[in-house]
């Protein structure tokens, strides 16, 4: 392949492809993603490829990243009847060849159905791809992430060649400007006027970065994108050192994503092939190189001064931004750094044109944004929804509501340091402004939605203890604060705490967010703000009556059997590791309070829902 | 005193009867390092013999050869050449020429039949007035215990 | 952690203007508050902020509140440039709150730490509502690792784990190989958590202060002249590790540069004064008074370093362990009048001896025993000196000490040392117990006066002080003309005698320059034309080339100017064609022939 030496190039190979992929063959869209990997889409590849040999069916087998619906992984999508299938098995694999692929028929029982128990064979027409809107993502379910090729056919690169031919480094940041996008890792920072200063900002060098060190427990917004269409996040930081005049630039992905590694740098080398990375850039002045750095794991590193120290070799800890890195940032030098999805988004805008992006999003929030929705509800997965939708189409519509029918309890916006949100604030749009104003944040964009049988006090808890193993420790509110913080919230868990330790949390998660270095400490107090304002009864409930109302904090439950509903099956007592449940045959048990560990194996067993948790 | 009592025996050539003989030893010394060595010598009252005659040259490499034989042949008994140490000449290395030349005069007066005490090449400092009185002394010991040179009558007799 | 550099002010940069405290101030644009703060008296807590340091902002106790653009945020003024317009509050009650929670914070965890305590105090934070734990005396500001890594360079200290686990520790926590020793972790720690051991030649510590040179810029002594410090590059970090360089910043003049090097600076001068002093006698190698053996036992310059109120310890006496002494014996005559190290008085011990005695006195009353062999005090005002320290309770004891030890049958109070004497006088040996031993060492000719003497073709007395040319008629004239001595490099004197020689000196080089012109030595050398034969044997002994050929006449002509009328060539002559004035041949003939005149009669 040689490398494009003008863009009229591209535009005529991007023909080319086009015309060869509009054939008649079908298209299996296997989702190649983390869950679906991890339910067994590998198997079911090979499987696929075995039956097509075996029938001599010729049809196109795309391996693709994730397609967001991990609920009901793994799953297939036949095109261009786009025919989902979900939770496929390799033994299915036949009788869908058959079927769907030799034929145009849909096999009922794998495709998904609606709470009514109808079948909805279209992906489109499923809830929840209906509810979302996918810009960023649009592309991943059609796309081998391996191959620029299929990048390219579907419009890809296109963004750049216009870029770089038609329009100059200013026009870019003014386009970029008015489009209103903002930083989608979690600051919202108008990502125009970050590149406005760092192009203005006098260095002999600057520096493009693009922060994968994605660390929020439970997001996987980046990696979705990294591995998934990763030319597309180089696209953004093509056009983005273009804009902003760089010639050198950084993706600094954390250790734990060796695929977004691996295809990552398959598409460094696949774009540098193509004449799209390295020395003028279809055949232009412009020129720029990219290099991987693996993050260690460390969550702060995803704070930006953080993630320069450690691009530096320095050991990864923040300091104060009064500076902006934009002017001194990676090596004093000024230093563009935007969130992976940031960068993915880029393209996007300027394919559709500023004024069509932004028609998406309400007035001070535009685009949309990629949600990892985790938690106690119905469709988990990787979601994409306009700035502005409500939590309630997220929670519902798309996330199909509360698992087992449960009540809704909270949901929890912004990774470990968000706050949570009650019921009563279902209706707020996501935003950047509106999640701040509530005591949460929109952060990188994981949501963790809770039910009745959570405890917020616990998930307060759980989420200091995170925040306090990953602080760097180099500043005293955050290491020393969130510390106390989490003692006080272990007492009330036990049961020992006393109203006047509500103050005292309170005047500490205070102080740490007036007064700690980043944003990991200025934002870790969010849960207990957060639930302090929303849950306040449920610590009083710790408190006062010692009760845990989500039943969690062992110290304040017990297990009783109800002597009406017992039929002394024994089932109980045989599942008991304690030994704790006696009884006889056929009659009512007992649980022995001292010998009970609390460990609710007995209420899951019980055939009569005999056993109860107060 | 002791020199008119020389004089006098001189005069009756005949050996002295009373007293030592006392040599006349002709002592050339560089004005910067022997002779205000001699002079240290003086200010601090040292005693050396009255025998020991000095005679001031810029440097010790101003003496002549010529000088040397013209005293002995006048009746010197002895001859002594001081400069500066070597590397502290006045005069960068003036030294170091009488260094070459006094070896050559001394193997010269030998052949002439010379004893080689009454020649004598020393290195004394402005600072050795100790080592100027100790020269001086030994020297005049030792060309006192040799006798006179009589160098005329030697000449003349052969 | 990279913003050092545009932090410096430049003459050219902008000075903004704001409010602190509700008082408008003016300073440089993006100068850090903490300073413009600290300039206008205005308190602000640190614990991890040093000047000399990049701002760390880890303590958190210099926040502020500060209101720019209408948004009021706290920030750490440590590192907060200042810009224009901004409306600072020091001590609001958000920020008293924030800052008392801060210290209890720091309270449970480091509850017996000095600074902490008293903070805590001034902020009236009394109870502590944490779990407290055993105090700790590192409160993890960072300073110490700071210094070694940005300004030392060292990168012996550094941060392991995080968050409640952090703590400061050596790289992989074993024994560091990169520590260069040079004490700056010690100095800036602010809990004295990290201590000092004293390794091998790498510092000079008396008890705990340090004597120097350990500090690698220093003044010689206090009344060196010029009074300019200079940079030892043997124990200086920057020449060792390329860190540091604090001295250029911190200079306002901008005299200090790294690259300078020592350098031979050719001066063409007419006349030379030779000033090179002195150097105290080395009182190591008379093992009998223990002198870098016991910490006890020093020198008297090093006493006067002690005891100058520059010095390391402001001018306190103390003894190695740090006490005030009890008891202190000067003992005189170290190197001087000694027949197996210098036979000469060195004249100043005497007197300083005295001085010291009064000082002792003075500032600790403790027993001052001097032990001597005479008592010279010759000069002006010095016998009536004598009298008064006299009167002053010293004791005076007539012999020469003949041992210091640590070591007694009997026992010797912790940190103290006996010395032994005869007291001639009284004709009995005493043993006394002292706290400090003062040797009064002698004068010396300084080191290299040989070299120089070589050099200026200048004499030394036996004593080797530089010999004058006549001690009454021409006492700082040398042997070599244009070449004067003044001070110690002639023989030991005092400062007065010092300042009157060289006054004298200086005089003798004046007459010269007044004059104008110099007077040649008269007793040059002349080529007689006639008898010349042209052999160039003159020309090759010359030490001056002031011979040169005259080709046209076949002859060598010899420059007045030049000859200095040493006379080689005229014995070197062999046509006897050379002259020298006043020592011509004739004259030296004349000159035997007079003093052999009676026997070759």
């Amino acid at each position: 392949m040689n490398k494009f030496a003008s863009a009229e190039e591209l535009t005529r190979y991007q023909g080319e492809l086009k015309r060869k992929t509009n054939g008649a063959l079908k298209t299996i869209s296997l989702c190649g993603g983390t869950g679906c990997k991890a339910c067994g889409c590998n198997e079911i590849h090979t499987k696929l490829v075995e039956e097509l040999n075996l029938r001599e069916i010729r049809a196109d087998i795309k391996v693709t990243g994730c397609q967001g619906f991990c609920e009901m992984a793994p799953l297939i999508v036949i095109r261009p009847d786009d025919t989902l299938y979900i939770q496929v098995k390799p033994r299915d694999i036949p009788e869908i060849v058959e079927k769907s692929i030799a034929g145009n028929e849909i096999v009922d029982r794998l495709v998904y159905h609606d709470s009514d128990g109808k079948p909805i064979p279209k992906e489109s027409d499923v809830p929840f791809y209906k509810a979302q809107l996918r810009l960023v993502s649009k592309k991943t379910p059609y796309i081998d992430p391996m191959e620029i090729d299929d990048y390219i056919a579907l419009g890809g690169y296109s963004a750049l060649a216009k870029v770089l031919t038609s329009m100059s480094p200013e026009e870019v940041i003014s386009e970029v400007k008015k489009s209103g996008l903002r930083g989608r890792g979690g600051g919202g920072f108008p990502t125009g006027r970050k590149w406005e200063s760092c192009r203005k900002a006098e260095g002999e060098r600057k520096f493009v970065i693009c922060n994968a060190d994605e660390g929020d427990p439970g997001a996987f917004m980046d990696c979705a994108l990294l591995e998934g269409n990763p030319h597309q996040v180089l696209e953004g930081m093509l056009i983005g050192a273009y804009a902003i005049g760089s010639s050198e630039g950084f993706i600094y992905v954390r250790h734990e994503y060796p695929r977004a590694v691996q295809t990552f740098s398959n598409a460094l080398f696949q774009a540098g092939e193509y004449g799209l990375l390295g020395k003028n850039i279809l055949g232009t002045d412009f020129s720029f190189e990219v290099a991987i750095n693996r993050g260690g794991g460390a969550f702060v590193c995803g704070e930006s001064t953080a993630l320069m120290a450690s691009l530096e070799g320095r050991v990864g800890e923040p300091r104060a931004k009064y500076i902006h890195t934009v002017e001194h940032g990676l090596f004093n030098l000024p230093s563009n750094l935007n969130n992976v999805e940031t960068w993915a988004t880029v393209p996007a805008i300027i394919d559709m044109g500023v004024e069509e992006f932004t028609k998406i999003g309400n007035e001070k929030n535009k685009g949309t944004k990629m949600f990892s929705l985790v938690g106690k509800i119905k469709n988990t997965g990787l979601i994409e929804v306009p700035l502005g939708a409500t939590l309630r189409q997220v929670v519902f519509d798309i996330g199909g509501g509360i698992a087992k029918e449960k009540a809704f309890k909270a949901i929890q916006t912004g990774g470990p340091s968000g706050g949570l949100l009650p019921e009563g604030m279902l209706d707020l749009p996501v935003d950047f402004d509106k999640l701040w104003e509530a005591g949460s944040m929109m952060g990188s964009g994981g949501m963790i939605v809770m039910d009745e049988d959570n405890c917020v006090v616990n998930i307060s808890r759980y989420f200091l203890n995170f925040l306090k193993d990953e602080s760097c420790g180099k500043c005293l509110p955050c290491r020393e604060g969130i510390r106390y913080m989490m003692e006080i919230l272990e007492k009330i868990e036990k049961g020992e705490g006393t109203m006047e330790d509500l103050e005292t949390l309170e005047e500490i998660a205070h102080t740490v967010a007036d007064t700690s270095i980043c944003g990991l400490g200025k934002s870790a107090p969010n849960p207990v703000l957060s639930s302090l304002t929303y849950f306040k009864d449920e610590y009083i409930a710790h408190i006062k009556d010692k009760k845990c109302p989500g039943g969690i904090c062992k110290a304040l439950i017990n297990y009783y059997i109800l002597e009406d509903k017992c039929n002394g099956c024994g089932v109980c007592a045989k599942v008991c590791t304690m030994n704790a449940i006696t009884g006889k045959k056929d009659q009512v048990h007992r649980i022995d309070l001292d010998l009970c560990e609390k460990c609710g194996a007995c209420l899951e067993s019980c055939p009569t829902e005999a056993i109860v948790r107060r | 005193m002791a020199e008119l009592e020389v004089v006098e025996e001189k005069e009756t050539g005949t050996a002295p009867t009373t007293g030592r003989f006392e040599p006349k030893i002709v002592a050339f010394l560089c004005t910067w390092c022997s002779y205000t060595g001699a002079d240290l010598a003086g200010t601090a009252r040292m005693e050396y013999p009255p025998n020991f005659i000095p005679i001031r040259v810029m440097c010790s490499g101003r003496v002549d050869p010529e000088f040397i034989f013209k005293a002995f042949r006048d009746g010197a008994d002895g001859v002594a050449v001081c400069g500066c140490h070597p590397g502290d000449c006045h005069y960068i290395s003036g030294n170091f020429k009488t260094m070459s030349r006094m070896p050559i005069v001394k193997r010269y007066l030998e052949q002439m039949g010379l004893e080689p005490e009454r020649f004598r090449l020393e290195w004394i400092s402005a600072a050795e007035g100790e080592k100027f009185q100790q020269v001086a002394t030994e020297m005049t010991e030792q060309v006192r215990k040799l006798g006179p040179l009589n160098w005329n009558e030697t000449v003349e007799t052969q | 952690m990279n913003e050092k550099t545009e932090i410096i002010a430049e003459p050219d940069v902008k000075m903004v203007t704001f409010t602190i405290d509700g008082k408008e101030v003016t300073a440089p644009d993006r100068t850090f508050l903490i300073k413009v703060a600290r300039e206008h008296n205005i308190e602000i807590p640190t614990l991890c902020y040093n000047e000399h340091l990049e701002p760390y902002g880890v303590c958190r106790m210099c926040i502020v509140e500060v209101t720019r653009n209408g948004r009021r945020r706290i920030v750490t003024a440590c590192n907060y440039p200042v810009t224009e317009g901004i409306v600072v509050e020091t001590r609001n009650e958000r920020i008293i709150n924030n800052r008392k929670l801060l210290l209890e914070m720091m309270m449970a965890r480091h509850s017996e730490v000095e600074v902490i305590r008293n903070l805590a105090k001034e902020y009236g934070v009394d109870t502590i509502r944490f779990k407290e734990q055993p105090s700790e005396e590192c409160i993890l500001c960072g300073l110490c690792v700071r210094v070694c890594n940005d300004l030392v360079g060292a990168h012996a200290l550094c941060f392991a784990q995080r968050g409640p686990e952090r703590y400061v520790t050596t790289p992989y926590d074993v024994e560091s190989d990169t520590c260069i020793g040079c004490g700056a972790c010690y100095h800036v720690c602010p809990t004295n958590h990290i201590k000092m051991e004293q390794m091998d030649g790498l510092s000079v510590v008396y008890g705990d202060v340090s004597l120097g040179p350990d500090k690698p810029i220093h003044i010689d002594f206090m009344q060196a002249v010029p009074a300019t410090p200079w940079i030892d590059q043997k124990s200086c970090i920057h020449f060792q590790t390329d860190g540091c360089g604090i001295c250029s910043e911190v200079c306002p003049t901008d005299a200090i540069h790294y690259d300078m090097k020592d350098e031979i600076v050719e001066v063409e001068a007419g006349n030379i004064i030779v000033t090179s002093g002195f150097k105290g006698f080395d009182p190591s190698p008379m093992y009998q008074f223990g002198y870098g053996r016991l910490p006890q036992v020093m020198t008297s310059i090093e006493f006067e370093k002690l005891s100058n109120a520059g010095g390391s310890t402001g001018g306190k006496l103390l003894t190695p362990d740090g006490r005030t002494p009890e008891a202190v014996a000067i003992v005189h005559c170290i190197g001087s009048r000694d027949k197996n190290y210098n036979e000469y008085c060195s004249r100043i011990c005497c007197m300083q001896s005295l001085k010291f005695s009064h000082l002792i006195r003075e500032k600790t009353g403790a027993e001052v025993y001097q032990c001597y062999i005479d008592m010279r005090c010759f000069g002006k005002g010095y016998e009536e000196f004598y009298s008064r320290v006299l009167s002053e309770d010293v004791h005076f004891i007539r012999g020469k000490v003949s041992e210091v030890t640590d070591f007694s049958p009997d026992g010797l109070p912790e940190g103290k040392v006996l010395i032994k004497v005869e007291d001639t006088l009284l004709g009995i040996v005493r043993e006394i117990p002292v706290d400090m031993v003062i040797l009064s060492v002698g004068i010396e000719p300084q080191v290299g006066a040989q070299d120089l003497k070589q050099k200026l073709r200048i004499s030394v007395s036996p004593d080797s002080f530089f010999l004058e040319r006549h001690p009454k008629l021409a006492p700082v004239a040398t042997a070599t003309e244009g070449v004067f001595i003044a001070g110690c490099a002639q023989g030991p004197k005092d400062i007065p005698d010092t300042v009157a020689q060289a006054n004298a000196a200086a005089a003798a080089v004046l007459q010269a320059i007044a004059q104008g012109e110099v007077m040649l030595e008269p007793i040059t050398a002349e080529v007689m034309e006639e008898q010349c034969t042209g052999c160039e044997t003159c020309l090759s002994v010359c030490p001056y080339e002031a011979i040169t050929k005259d080709e046209e006449k076949g002859i060598a002509v010899i420059n007045d100017a030049l000859c200095k009328g040493c006379g080689t060539c005229v014995a070197a002559c062999p046509s006897g064609a050379i002259k020298q004035w006043g020592f011509d041949r004739e004259q030296i003939i004349a000159e035997i022939d007079a003093v052999l005149a009676d026997i070759a009669v």
